[in-house]
């Protein structure tokens, strides 16, 4: 079982060596590898998963552990060191899932380089998976990194008219951020390096959490890490309003870019944040609390509105993604149990509904050639089994109890309502209220803008772009495209009907860093400002030491 | 074999069954069939309501009053979510000496009165409309989808009256509503139809925008969100708390918190009381969110008789009596909820007397007699509660029959729905006429039709209340029950009487409607006539539901009070009051059929000229424009929400996205402008290492003086 893991990772590696080796054999054998290597990877994840055991604490699957650069016995061991936990083993299924998804949804739609195409995806999907199951700092930051660059070409070379464009400012912009995570990062383990009893540099991630609980950073320092980490994992999520690169991300990506980026590229924010901020940097969690919290719901509140000005389907659902990871950040920074586990669940819901409903607007615009509301109308008459599955993803964006979106909404929703109402930091009572309340009027508009779309574009006279003479009716979904849906439908039913099955899995986790997180609340974390001048304190009274 | 627990299982599982082989089966293999799993298993639930009503029946009927509080019974299904040490008890400790509670959400289903009555309401009501359906939509292309979510929303509907916590009666509290927009919006090419569906949807979401603060702060107030009390066993396992079991966790609603009346009074309380009466508002739609209901009349009649009439409407009454020992607590929420129910049921009355659609004037008739409904429940007495009950149980099999009748009506007008375009049709519709009449007399509350019983213990309820608050409501409810009989026979006479006029829509079909329909007309239409006298006179409604937990407790409360009077000396003075407000209610309920009969049976020349005078003082305008509720929403709500939405869409490019890209003109910028020093020239170069260097050397000489 140890090396199923690596496996996992290094399939999809493989298999973009073969698709560029096989280029020459045409569209499809490339796609057919494509997806067999996109199977096969799928396969040992629920192979992983359904050997992961329930109610475990600290528990970590599958570990491969090898030195990869300096030595164990020198001053830096980096290492190449994998585990699925808790927090990592639905983004982990995730990823494995909509990639057969989107190799599924290109099939027919990728006709220009074909094997570069499944090459450049299938390393993305390595890059995913690696970054949600690192257990080394570095190893986490290579994949990170790894990310952007397929995601860059994908959208830069396969995209629609403003490609170049919406290609450098993702890149640029989330790379910006990213550079400052790094040297955060970095801090934390200087840090660490500097202040624990044996004075060992470790990058592990593990490690680094256990020692981090016994010597904890200093809380003025921490704020400066927190912040610098902030600027990678707030620009990923993305965080209001650090959100602008998305929705021209999104509408310039091909089907399959749109269904990974929003699906699993936005959680590896959502994930930083819970996997370092949180745990290693706790007093500047606290402190920073409601600041977050308050961009999360301004988040909420402030892409439903704007996604209901939108005319254009995919961007009105990018917009849709702003609101959504809100409420994933509303639920991790509650810090409660109830609202963590209702946010990492979102997480994943999130990933379904709009991985799912980025695919079925690809079948749209493959089908039609457009993406503007205006045009269309009334398809649930030329394609009523299209129409079903926009419909039922549609519900479970906008949280319809008994769909998976209810279950995450509802949790992360209740812990921050408790989190508001009972035990809390002093001055901060009315604006965790207030933040409490408002975040719920998000589902109200999610509905509205939702429903919106279906009824403009499903329901109603058929309307349709003219077709060319002789060219035939757009036909309803085939027996690919069906495949390539009805899995995520399945999740989202058995989410929604029995979330205690996911929920099981990775709450002692997520149980252990939330409890950690309040401790430090509970124990009147500093004002923002008077920490940012305890800062500046600390940094002055350090700078006479440092000529010794 | 038929032992409680499964008939529970087996009344919203059989509905369950039904929807998935319609849905698999029903367009390719099913067809025109497709109504047959559907009825099949709805006449099974309805068995099982039956059942299961005699069970509980009997089982109440054995219980020791002294040690219970009413009776129930509950079964626990599958853990849907449990997150551990959720709750923080704040220096308190549970009876396990633990400091935090599980947040725990258990699939629960329960039986008692309330819920017994209710579903075999519901069923009852549902098997009739689906038998009905089966005339009303054959040949429509959407057979097998419609009977799919017909099935669909029986499933849902008896799910909610039967579920044990506010977790999963929220979900099936929003599972009615998906159904009501699926079937609204049914002939979704209709604009008309899919608009009506998309603002049910919204209005009700905006209502359980307050349903869901509510569980929120029940949660937040009390620590469990489960109805009954549950017990942690040894093995750590959690569960239904039995008789003789130690109690660990006090449901909101169970025998431990009913037994001491620990419930949070004050601002507290209100709150939670007026959140969820908000949700309640949604899905019963009552002033302000009531401005769905008539749009929602776009969507077949059968659905608009069962969902929007008999049923789904009724949830919210349902859920405020269920929760009447939390708003027993709360004086000031009691007063608004009456308030809200008396004001609607007037509101929709007056508008009610100058539609012209049959469907809208019955949708206004629904919002009115719901108002009576909560204005019932907001006496926050046993005899208030109870009426309310009553008077959803009579009004379901009334309304539905009028929805039902109006269908017929449609049917054969082609779908013609307006009352100016068709007359006269008693002829042509001999068993409409009739079964719509009996409805009509029974919403008009002409004794013994059994909406004078129910509406009779209301107007009781209200009256017994002292106060002004409740003797202006108690007029109010009496000249709305004046209103009604008035605008239910304007209806009946404008359809049935005066000179036979069909529409040209109609063709050939107009004639009476096939066996499938009248038949549900037929029953329904005895239903409307003995259910009253069956349950008030002879039978034993109030006894029977009273031993419902909740309502049990209002009960212990009431003798308690009463106690306390007698300890203090103040004999409670027996009103015999009931005599006069009947004989107001019947004097009431004939002038107002006499009136209709005199302006509308005739040339109609009187009623002309007072709708003229109306006019002139604007107040027919006001009435026939639904008192401009839409406009007012569209104007303060719609219309400065889409504008916001534009201009957040505007700053989102020319604002934040705007200075992003200026960020990342920055470098290159800075770029261009240090471009112009790398001229080549030499002596440029050389002159400014020079100035350089003095500088430097300037510096280090300032350092050291």
């Amino acid at each position: 079982m140890d090396n199923v893991l690596l496996a996992a990772v290094l399939l999809p590696l493989l298999g973009a060596g073969c698709v560029w080796a096989l280029a020459e054999t045409g569209r499809k054998v490339v796609r057919i590898s494509a997806l067999a290597t996109t199977l096969l990877t799928l396969a040992l994840a629920v192979v992983l998963i359904s050997q992961y055991p329930v109610g475990e604490a600290e528990f970590a699957a599958s570990e491969t552990n090898v030195s990869w650069f300096g030595g164990e016995d020198g001053p830096i061991d980096v290492r190449f060191s994998i585990a699925l936990d808790g927090l990592s083993l639905w983004m982990f299924g995730l990823t494995a899932l909509l990639m057969v998804t989107c190799v599924l949804i290109s099939w027919e739609a990728i006709t220009d380089r074909p094997a570069a195409f499944y090459g450049t995806l299938l390393l993305l999907e390595t890059g995913m998976l690696g970054v949600f199951i690192a257990r080394d700092i570095i190893l986490f930051y290579v994949f990170f990194e790894f990310t952007l660059i397929p995601l860059f070409f994908l959208i830069g070379i396969w995209g629609s008219e403003q490609r170049r464009y919406a290609a450098v400012k993702f890149f640029l912009f989330t790379l910006a951020g990213s550079v400052l995570t790094f040297l955060g990062l970095l801090a934390i383990v200087l840090w660490n390096a500097y202040h624990s009893a044996d004075g060992v540099m470790t990058f592990s991630i593990p490690e680094l959490t256990a020692s981090l609980r016994l010597h904890p950073i200093d809380p003025a320092v921490q704020l400066w890490i927190f912040l610098a980490l902030f600027a990678g994992f707030a620009i990923k999520v993305p965080l209001f309003p650090f959100h602008t690169w998305l929705p021209l991300a999104h509408v310039q990506a091909p089907t399959a870019g749109s269904v990974v980026l929003a699906g699993v590229l936005l959680k590896i924010g959502t994930y930083g944040f819970v996997r370092f901020s949180l745990p290693m940097l706790p007093d500047a969690t606290a402190a920073c609390m409601p600041w977050v919290l308050w961009l999360a719901a301004a988040g909420i509140i402030y892409g439903a509105l704007v996604a209901l000005a939108q005319s254009d389907i995919k961007r009105l659902i990018a917009y849709s993604s702003v609101s959504h990871l809100g409420f994933c950040m509303l639920g991790i920074f509650s810090l409660n149990p109830l609202g963590m586990q209702g946010g990492v669940l979102q997480m994943v819901n999130h990933g379904l509904s709009t991985g799912g409903l980025f695919a079925v607007v690809g079948m749209i615009y493959e089908r039609y050639h457009t993406r503007k509301i205006a045009d269309l109308g009334g398809l649930a008459h030329r394609l009523p089994l299209l129409a079903f599955f926009m419909l039922v993803l549609t519900l479970s964006s906008i949280g319809l109890p008994g769909l998976n979106g209810f279950a995450g909404e509802f949790l992360l929703l209740l812990g921050m309502f408790q989190r508001a109402w009972t035990g809390v930091p002093g001055d901060w009572v009315i604006h965790l209220r207030i933040i409490s309340v408002v975040s719920v009027l998000g589902v109200v508009l999610g509905a509205w803008y939702m429903l919106r779309l279906v009824r403009l574009v499903f329901f109603g006279e058929l309307r349709e772009p003219i077709r060319a003479d002789g060219e035939p009716a757009p036909r309803d979904m085939s027996l690919r495209e069906v495949a390539a849906l009805a899995p995520l439908l399945v999740f989202v039913v058995w989410i929604g009907v029995q979330p205690r099955f996911f929920l099981d899995r990775m709450s002692p986790q997520l149980d252990g860093i939330a409890t950690q997180a309040a401790k430090s609340l509970d124990q009147k974390p500093p004002e923002l400002g008077e920490a940012l001048t305890d800062a500046n304190e600390v940094a002055a009274a350090g700078e006479p030491t440092r000529d010794h | 074999m038929f032992d409680i627990k499964t008939l529970l299982i087996a009344i919203p599982a059989l509905p369950l069954v039904a929807t998935l082989v319609t849905a698999v089966f029903g367009r390719r293999v099913l067809r025109q069939r497709s109504h047959w799993p559907v009825v099949a298993a709805v006449a099974g639930s309805f068995l099982a309501s039956l059942l299961l009503l005699n069970e509980v029946h009997k089982a109440a009927a054995l219980e020791d009053s002294n040690q219970k509080v009413g009776y129930e019974s509950v079964l626990a299904l599958w853990t849907w979510a449990a997150v551990d040490n959720a709750y923080d008890l704040d220096d308190e400790t549970d009876a396990q000496g633990s400091q935090t509670k599980d947040f725990r959400i258990d699939v629960t289903l329960r039986a008692d009165p309330l819920s017994s009555i209710m579903l075999v309401a519901v069923t009852l009501v549902s098997l009739l409309v689906v038998i009905y359906s089966i005339g009303y939509m054959h040949d429509d292309p959407g057979y097998w989808r419609f009977f799919t979510y017909l099935g669909l929303f029986i499933f849902s509907m008896t799910m909610l009256v039967s579920v044990s916590n506010f977790v999963l009666l929220y979900v099936f509290w929003e599972a009615v509503g998906l159904c009501s927009y699926l079937l609204i919006g049914f002939w979704f090419q209709k604009r008309e139809a899919s608009a009506a569906g998309k603002k049910a949807f919204l209005v009700n979401r905006v209502g359980d925008f307050g349903f869901a603060l509510g569980v929120f702060l029940l949660w937040t107030t009390y620590g469990t969100l489960d109805f009954h009390d549950t017990t942690t066993k040894d093995d750590g396992t959690v569960a239904v708390a039995m008789a003789d079991d130690e109690v660990t966790t006090a449901g909101v609603l169970g025998q431990e918190r009913l037994t001491e009346g620990n419930y949070k009074t004050g601002a507290v309380a209100t709150a939670i009381c007026l959140l969820l009466m908000l949700g309640a508002c949604g899905k019963s739609a009552q002033f302000p969110l009531h401005v769905w209901l008539p749009d929602a009349m776009e969507g077949p009649t059968p659905v608009s008789a069962l969902i929007h009439a008999a049923t789904m409407v009724t949830a919210g009454v349902y859920m405020v009596a269920r929760c009447s020992p939390l708003f027993f607590a709360s004086t000031d929420a009691q007063h608004v909820v009456a308030l809200i129910g008396g004001f609607t049921a007037l509101m929709a009355a007056l508008i009610a007397l100058t539609q012209t659609d049959l469907k809208r004037i019955l949708a206004y008739s629904t919002i009115s007699q719901l108002g009576f409904m909560f204005l019932a429940l907001g006496t926050g007495t046993l005899v208030g509660v109870v009426a309310a009950m009553f008077h959803l149980f009579t009004h379901a099999f009334f309304k539905g029959l009028l929805f039902l009748g109006a269908g017929s009506v449609m049917h054969a007008m082609g779908g013609v729905i307006d009352v100016r375009r068709f007359g006269g049709l008693r002829r042509l519709m001999p068993v409409t006429h009739w079964t719509f009449l009996f409805g009509s007399l029974a919403l008009a509350g002409i004794i013994p039709f059994a909406g004078f019983y129910s509406k009779d213990t209301i107007l009781l309820a209200v009256h017994a209340k002292e106060g002004a608050f409740y003797a202006v409501l108690y007029w109010t409810a009496v000249v709305t029950a004046l209103l009604t009989a008035f605008y239910t026979f304007r209806a009946f006479f404008l359809t049935f009487y005066g000179d036979e006029q069909i529409p040209p829509e109609a063709g050939h079909h107009a004639h009476e409607s096939p066996g499938a329909m009248v038949w549900p007309l037929r029953i329904l239409a005895v239903a409307s006539l003995l259910a009253g006298i069956v349950l008030y006179q002879w039978g034993s409604f109030d006894g029977f539901i009273r031993k419902t937990p909740s309502l049990d407790y209002l009960a212990r409360q009431a003798d308690l009070a009463a106690a306390e009077d007698a300890v203090a000396g103040h004999e409670s003075v027996e009103h015999d009051a009931h005599f006069a407000v009947m004989a107001q209610s019947i004097v009431i309920a004939f002038l107002g059929v006499g009136l209709a009969a005199f302006f509308y049976l005739g040339d109609r020349k009187e009623i002309a000229a007072i709708a003229r005078a109306m006019d002139r003082a604007g107040l027919y305008r006001l009435s026939h424009g639904k008192f401009y509720f839409d406009t007012i929403y569209k104007f303060l709500v719609v219309w400065p929400l889409e504008g916001i939405a534009r201009l957040c869409y505007w700053i989102d490019r020319y604002v934040i996205d705007a200075a992003v890209d200026f960020c990342g003109m920055v470098p290159r910028a800075l770029g261009a402008s240090l471009r112009p020093l790398q001229s080549g020239l030499i002596q440029f170069y050389a002159l400014a290492m020079v100035l350089g260097l003095l500088i430097l050397i300037g510096s280090l000489l300032m350092c050291t003086l």
